[in-house]
């Protein structure tokens, strides 16, 4: 039972950071842009998919606000995605963009017809989602010579290699916590109680990893197995 | 925008400090634990509180702390590079 519940907490517990990864680092696509325009959108509960509310399009203080969006069509001519393009703000997701404007005029530069396609790699991070009116926001545009050109996503890479290593050193940091001072307060005191009770044995013997070390207490209020 | 800039900066700083203060900390530890286990391991002149005392003397001074300052410095320059690419 227990086995089974710790499964359930990691799996949900990296389902969520993996969905948060994908969500706030960067993607990019190649297609064709096909149209810029501006629309007032209505942002309500959805508000945390949208930039934090001080990015000084001037109409925060309502529901609405006045966002640049990009319509885009994939290589395979049929599926379409629609990016908006905001300033992020200088907390989250710290991609510090502030020249959405110039990043609009650059993206009507590259518009083009099927007829005569221009190829555009747009940088993104996050999702479109219909069901709650959720948009990608654009980092980036930079014009391709085709649809088939690969994009190797450096920048992910580098950021996923350096999240490892800081989970890394936050794992050793906390062995070496429990190892120089906590071990040694259960050390003692289990000798100093071994004599009258077998259940600080049972603890130390259970308290292997982090989780074991919180079943251990657990079992040091169950009554003692016979 | 300002007030935004300052935000990320204070927010920042906290955060840091706290990195800051964990990793000096933990290479600390590690440093105090290599110490005694050299110690112990025997050959060693004069008693234990001396040899960790003298030896944690010398990692006061040395590069290895100053080191734990990039904590600071290098979330700063990905800051920079990060607004150079994106926005220019």
């Amino acid at each position: 039972m227990w086995t089974r519940i710790k499964w359930v907490i990691r799996i949900v517990l990296i389902l969520a950071v993996a969905g948060f990864l994908h969500y706030t680092l960067p993607q990019t696509d190649i297609v064709r842009i096909t149209r810029t325009y501006n629309q007032v959108t209505p942002v309500g509960s959805n508000w945390m998919f949208y930039s934090m509310g001080d990015v000084g399009t001037g109409v925060e203080a309502s529901n609405s606000r006045d966002i640049r969006f990009i319509d885009a069509v994939f290589p395979d001519g049929s599926s379409v995605q629609v990016y908006r393009n905001e300033d992020t703000g200088w907390i989250w997701p710290p991609y510090f963009k502030y020249d959405s404007s110039n990043l609009q005029a650059e993206a009507t530069n590259y518009a083009s017809t099927s007829a005569a396609p221009q190829w555009v790699a747009v940088t993104h991070y996050g999702w479109r989602l219909a069901i709650f009116s959720i948009y990608p926001n654009a980092v980036a545009t930079t014009p391709v010579a085709g649809p088939d050109v690969r994009i190797v996503p450096w920048v992910s890479i580098i950021i996923l290699l350096v999240l490892a290593f800081v989970v890394f050193m936050l794992r050793r940091m906390w062995l070496q916590f429990w190892e120089r001072t906590i071990d040694p307060v259960v050390a003692d005191a289990g000798e100093a109680w071994d004599a009258m009770d077998a259940r600080a044995d049972a603890m130390r013997d259970g308290a292997k990893g982090a989780v074991g070390r919180a079943g251990a207490w657990l079992n040091t209020w169950r009554s003692p197995r016979k | 925008m300002i007030f935004g800039w300052i935000r990320l900066a204070v927010i920042g700083f906290v955060l840091l400090t706290v990195v800051y203060l964990l990793v000096s900390v933990y290479s600390r530890s590690v440093r105090r634990e290599k110490l005694e286990k050299r110690f112990d391991a025997g050959g060693v002149e004069g008693t234990r509180d001396a040899y960790i005392d003298a030896g944690m003397t010398r990692y006061r001074g040395s590069l290895r702390r100053r080191l734990i300052l990039l904590v600071y410095i290098i979330p700063v320059l990905t800051t920079v590079v990060t607004i150079y690419f994106v926005n220019y």
